[in-house]
């Protein structure tokens, strides 16, 4: 096991590079001069030549690369004379439009992303989850029918239209969640600050996702229910709630693991839309004003930080997979 | 109209002319003239970027922008008066004992400063925290994106690739300092800027921040971006992309300020909300104590101006720009084929499509706003005779017909045809070449100005531009016949627009009018303005230049835009500033 | 003595798209301590729904059954088909016990054997953790498992087809079930294997003096191991005796054409294999008559038309040897006497 765990970190780390220089050929290939962008209309040709030595940009790409690379050991320091200032290691460079290192952006952002996607999480799993079996407990019959309505808006409504109508709505309009302005508030400093800034992406989010999982759910476990073990557990004299709850749940269990582990992960590479709409600070919304600003240094993290993400959960599930299901366990 | 928070342009204000200004709409303006103004609450200015371009005084560069910092925590030599109407415009002292002293024509300028100001950790003012404030844009590398008069104006050298040789106070050649030294003097409470040219304006640029104090030690380069030291009544305590929360200014002394009266106890800027959110929350003023910072959606408009419950709430102004499509002149030297394009122009479909004259302006005259109420005098050679009338009677003499003139248009191509032979077939078959910028509402103008050039035989073919358009066209190679622009004017002087657009010296010239044999006349006139301190006489000079530039069609001018603005119901006092083209936001109080 | 298991008069049906299907019609069996009876047919004869509904694993909510299915527990008995579900849970496992055919399905692939058989013993004697673990390791060894402690640490993957249903079987016994049914125990086994399961279920029939009732279409399997058989096609029973006289002298036309059909070691390569020729009849639409008649070849041996018009009744001049054919018995006899001796030629 810790062989097989190394050798999938060495690849991990070679495909996470491997996505940072991706994002910097493409950033290369633009048809136009990022340096260009950074004023306005009455930008003269001597700001722009300032700007982009001031970005870096003037420097071969090899070498901008060079230096971002480096800079995740060393750390950077940018300016010249008494402006000298440094983003210390791990540096992933410095935004010139938010006038901060990074890594510390990330810092920022990266809870409440994580709070964002752990809480929709919860509610989605037991929502869809719990749905799902009541659809497959109750088939053709009433409850049934409720979650296949419930799946079909979940899985059609997009989450700007779900975001916005909730935000319109639920906290302008009827005012029952009321607007929260003051940003981010952490569960222990200020638990209802907490809920008032998360609930409304939650609850977008979950219904994308519940719906998924009500469907995934009930076909998974109807397909377990016909399966020769369940059987043998009634002959055995099992209750029909230990038979689903227990035998066919554990069955259940592996894929929908498998499911949950590779979707929460995408959720912490940044909820992009839900976050905008919104006004979450996560990483879903720093990663779109980046690439609208072309904020090279802080697209390149926020994508290097999301292929991690993706890739650590998907060793994970791959290990728990190995617990879940022991037939694909090594030996 | 929108505006666009990086790359906004600067509103120039009205003179200290008594003239009154019926060029200007005002919507109402709240009750305020009724009630008393009380201190306390918190105002909200509910905005959909995730920042202000920049809070550093040197390098702020939006309008409303710098008119919202100036109003709370940026104090700068001189200011506007933050009155409602023309008076708006004027400049008051601020930091300055008076609007400064010029002398040597123009070409010196003395400010003295008064006593008792501070920065937000008690240290009192001087004149070396002005001139190390000035210092800074020259630092161009660390200190980017503000205006760069000074690097143009102030007399220092410049080496042999036209860069100044003072680079700032991070990094510079004891040559370069000396220089500096000489051009910026301070003796005891005085500053002296020398400058190498006559700008008889030079006071206004004195509202920006280029010109303000910065402590040295305190001066963090990059960084000072984020928290720049408060030298007006409110200082910043939160810059996140959730907001910009700004509380009182204990240190601020109210006797050394005549300009600003605080009433709230904190001003926030609330970042990152959806545009449609923000009007949902003004249309069921949900936060009553909150104002739109950046004007309602077009699709909204209606709801807030043709709704009575909100006749207190909103307001729609011109807004600073004068829009206009420039001609490349050394790609169509051929007046007529100018002159016909502009007469076949379909302006009524455009103005309706974009809004209508409720919203969206009014036909341009010249490419001086009618909010430079100085400087502007609607051209009769071009457009509408009277600004007063925005979409009804228009002067026959002049040939302007809103949906086109479609006899004139065609006598001119039909005088082109003999005139300029190889132009006209050129206009006629091959087609002439516009640019635009990406945008969606091209969908639909693109084929309304198709279907009004065809009138007279005229094909047009538009360069979309997706990105990088201004860097784009300033290219003379890469520009094409016409490209659109607009313009707004640094400050209340038509001497950030005439020369600019127009003299080949200028920032924004479009127009490569240099070979054009009424270019030299006209330079020469530009040059006697930019010397002329007496105001009136400068005015007079350049609605001459203006008209004669609307004469010699180097631009197409085609609207001047109006703006809209709306706020929650316990905003109090809340007026048209004529000096950016935004509520007066210092003067806002909460009816708590 | 009492029987274990009285199936008497056991009908059931049950409704799909095309209509209903009457998959068991008038069953009776029975079965004594010590007994095994094995229910033989091809498939659709009805012989899984009847197995299933001793337990009443049957689809409650859509199929209907009459009839009575009596288990007698050591005091006590119950009618499954009238019996609540919860009582019937109290018996599943614990007075009637079944293992299915495929032991690899029928095992939860996730959890370990020895938790699979303490569940079993668990549920009808809860919180006795260790007893109940005790016992598994004991049925294992009963069964034949080799290191049966450690074996009961194992998944079912890790186990072979055989060690399988040798699991499946201990999970069964675990509470000393008064009757086992095994539903083509070892179809999916090996020949060898095959020989051994059953062995091992004699050995524990004797041991334990159970019932047992086997399901199988495997006329060797029920040579091997029944006591009395019950032969069914089209979901009646045609033929019911023991087991000597099923197959030395079958009565029913349908039992000779099984009997026919059983390859033969020492056949000659060029001899065609016997087949029954037709299908079994759709069981939705019941024909009128003897449901045997599109493939039987005693019709002309019948009273004329009776076959087509009349279903034949279960009868028997000897009350354990009853089948169904209007054929008189004493021409049957003599006709089919024939065949099985050509047959065993």
């Amino acid at each position: 096991m810790p062989r097989f765990i190394l050798r999938r970190a060495y690849f991990s780390l070679i495909t996470i590079l491997l996505v940072s220089i991706v994002v910097y050929g493409v950033f290369s290939i633009l048809p136009f001069d990022p340096a260009a962008l950074t004023c306005g209309q009455k930008c003269t040709p001597q700001v722009i030549e300032a700007n982009r030595i001031k970005l870096g940009f003037d420097k071969p790409l090899w070498e901008q690369y060079w230096l971002f690379l480096s800079g995740i050991f060393v750390g950077r320091t940018y300016g010249a004379g008494s402006a000298e200032f440094s983003c210390p290691a791990p540096s992933f460079g410095y935004s010139f439009n938010e006038n901060m290192c990074v890594t510390d952006m990330l810092k920022e952002a990266l809870p409440i992303t994580v709070n964002l996607a752990i809480g929709a999480f919860v509610i989605w799993m037991v929502v869809g989850v719990g749905l799902g079996l009541l659809a497959a407990k109750f088939r053709g019959r009433y409850p049934d029918t409720l979650s296949s309505v419930f799946v079909l808006l979940g899985t059609s409504l997009p989450t700007f239209v779900t975001g916005l109508f909730l935000l319109v709505y639920v906290s302008i309009k009827w005012k029952i969640v009321p607007l929260s302005l003051e940003g981010y508030k952490s569960l222990f400093d200020d638990p209802l600050g907490y809920f008032r800034y998360f609930i409304l992406g939650w609850i977008t989010l979950a219904i994308a996702y519940a719906a998924f999982y009500t469907r995934f759910t009930r076909a998974t476990v109807l397909e377990t229910l016909g399966e020769d073990y369940i059987r043998t557990a009634r002959a055995k004299g099992l209750t029909e709630s230990v038979v689903l709850l227990k035998h066919t749940m554990r069955a259940v269990l592996a894929p929908i693991t498998t499911s949950a582990g590779l979707d929460i992960a995408g959720l912490i590479g940044g909820a992009i839309i839900t976050e905008s709409i919104l006004n979450l600070g996560g990483l879903g919304r720093m990663t779109i004003q980046a690439v609208y600003e072309f904020d090279l240094s802080v697209v390149v993290a926020t994508t290097m930080l999301a292929a991690a993400v993706v890739i650590t959960m998907n060793l994970i599930v791959d290990i728990a997979y190995g617990y879940l299901d022991p037939r694909v366990r090594m030996k | 109209m929108r505006k666009n928070a990086i790359s906004t342009r600067v509103l120039a204000a009205l003179s200290a002319g008594a003239l009154v200004s019926t060029v200007i709409t005002v919507g109402a303006t709240s009750t305020a003239n009724a009630a008393t103004p009380k201190a306390g609450g918190t105002l909200y200015l509910l905005e959909h970027t995730p920042r202000l371009d920049h809070y550093d005084p040197s390098r702020i560069y939006t309008g409303r922008d710098l008119a919202f910092m100036n109003s709370f925590h940026t104090r700068t030599l001189v200011a506007y008066n933050p009155v409602p109407g023309d008076k708006g415009a004027d400049l008051v002292p601020d930091l300055a004992t008076n609007t400064g002293v010029p002398s040597n024509q123009a070409k010196t300028w003395k400010f003295t400063l008064r006593q008792g100001s501070t920065f937000e950790d008690g240290v009192a003012i001087t004149c070396d925290h002005v001139k190390y404030g000035t210092s800074r844009v020259f630092a161009t590398d660390v200190i980017s994106d503000g205006p760069q008069y000074l690097v143009s104006w102030l007399d220092i050298p410049k080496d042999d690739k036209g860069n100044s040789i003072y680079t700032g106070p991070y990094k510079n050649t004891p040559a370069g300092v000396a220089a500096f030294n000489k051009a910026v003097t301070c003796s005891g409470r005085t500053i002296t800027f020398n400058l190498n040219k006559s700008i008889a304006d030079f006071n206004y640029l004195a509202t920006y921040g280029v010109i303000s104090p910065v402590q040295k030690k305190k001066d963090t380069g990059d960084k000072y971006d984020l928290n720049p030291q408060a030298t007006g009544p409110y200082k910043i305590v939160e810059n996140s992309n959730t907001q910009l929360r700004m509380v009182r200014n204990a240190k601020w002394n109210k006797s050394s300020d005549t300009v600003r009266t605080p009433y709230p106890d904190e001003v926030i800027i609330q970042f990152g909300l959806d545009e449609e959110v923000i009007d949902q929350i003004i249309l069921e003023d949900s936060i009553p104590n909150a104002v739109n910072f950046g004007g309602p959606l077009p699709t909204n408009r209606d709801k807030f101006f043709k709704d009575a419950k909100f006749a207190n709430r909103r307001m729609n102004n011109s807004d600073p720009y004068a829009r206009y499509i420039a001609f490349n002149v050394a790609k169509m030297p051929c007046i007529e084929i100018r002159q016909a394009m502009y007469y076949a122009r379909d302006a009524k479909a455009l103005l309706d499509y974009a809004g209508g004259p409720d919203y969206a302006g009014s036909y341009a005259t010249g490419v001086i706003s009618p909010l430079l109420a100085t400087d502007f005098a609607p051209t009769k050679v071009v457009g509408p005779s009277d600004h007063k009338n925005t979409a009804d009677v228009l002067d026959a003499t002049t040939g302007f017909k809103p949906s086109g003139n479609v006899a004139k248009a065609q006598a001119l191509m039909d005088a082109a045809k003999t005139k300029c032979p190889a132009e006209y077939t050129r206009a006629t078959t091959t087609g002439i070449t516009i640019d635009v910028s990406q945008s969606s509402t091209l969908n639909d103008t693109i084929p309304i100005n198709e279907k009004a050039f065809a009138r007279v035989g005229i094909k047009v073919n538009y360069n979309i531009i997706k990105s990088g358009y201004y860097p784009t066209v300033m290219n003379a190679e890469k520009q094409s016949d016409l490209s659109t622009s607009g313009w707004g004017a640094d400050w209340a002087n038509a001497s950030t627009v005439i020369p600019e657009l127009f003299a080949t010296s200028g920032g924004f010239n479009l127009s490569q009018n240099s070979k054009d044999p009424a270019y030299k006349a006209f330079e020469d006139k530009v040059n006697l303005a930019m010397k002329t301190t007496d105001r009136k006489k400068q005015a007079a000079l350049w609605k001459e230049l203006d008209k004669e530039a609307m004469k010699n069609f180097w631009v197409l001018p085609t609207l001047f835009g109006k703006a809209q603005e709306v706020w929650g119901s316990k905003v109090q006092n809340v007026f048209f500033w004529v000096p950016q083209g935004n509520p007066a936001y210092g003067k806002m109080w909460i009816n708590q | 003595m009492k029987n274990l298991l009285e199936i008497k008069d056991l009908k059931v049906t049950f409704p799909t798209d095309d209509g209903f299907v009457h998959a068991v019609d008038g069953v009776s069996i029975s079965v004594t301590p010590g007994e095994t009876v094995a229910i033989v047919g091809e498939s659709g004869s009805g012989k899984t729904v009847t197995s299933l509904s001793v337990i009443g694993l049957h689809n409650r909510r859509v199929t209907q059954i009459s009839g009575s299915i009596i288990v007698n527990d050591k005091n006590e008995s119950l009618d499954i088909v009238t019996a609540p579900l919860d009582k019937i849970r109290s018996y599943r496992g614990r007075v009637v016990s079944m293992i299915f055919q495929d032991p690899m399905s029928s095992l939860h692939p996730y959890y370990r054997i020895g938790s699979q058989l303490a569940e079993a013993y668990l549920v009808h004697n809860p919180g006795q953790k260790e007893a109940a673990n005790k016992k598994a390791v004991e049925m294992l060894e009963l069964v034949g498992i080799p290191e049966p402690q450690v074996r009961a640490k194992e998944y079912p993957h890790q186990f072979s087809g055989g060690m399988r249903q040798r699991v499946m079987i201990a999970m069964a016994l675990m509470n000393d079930p008064a009757v086992l049914i095994a539903d083509e125990p070892t179809t999916a086994l090996d020949v060898t294997v095959q020989a051994q399961i059953l062995q091992l279920l004699k050995d524990l029939q004797t041991k334990l003096n159970m019932g047992i009732l086997l399901i199988t279409h495997d006329l060797g399997v029920v040579a091997q191991v029944a006591d009395r058989v019950s032969v069914m096609y089209a979901g009646r029973i045609v033929e019911q005796g023991n087991v000597d006289d099923i197959f030395y002298s079958p009565h029913a036309p349908y039992t000779l054409g099984l009997l026919k059909s059983v390859p033969r070691i020492g056949a000659k390569s060029s001899e065609r294999l016997k087949a029954i020729p037709g299908q079994p009849p759709s069981l939705i639409n019941l024909p009128t008559g003897c449901a045997f008649v599109p493939r039987c070849e005693y019709i002309s041996l019948a009273p004329s038309g009776s076959c087509a018009t009349l279903k034949p009744e279960l009868l028997g001049s000897n009350d354990e040897h009853k089948s169904r054919c209007h054929v008189p018995e004493d021409k049957r006899d003599k006709t089919f006497a024939a065949e099985i001796k050509g047959a065993r030629a």
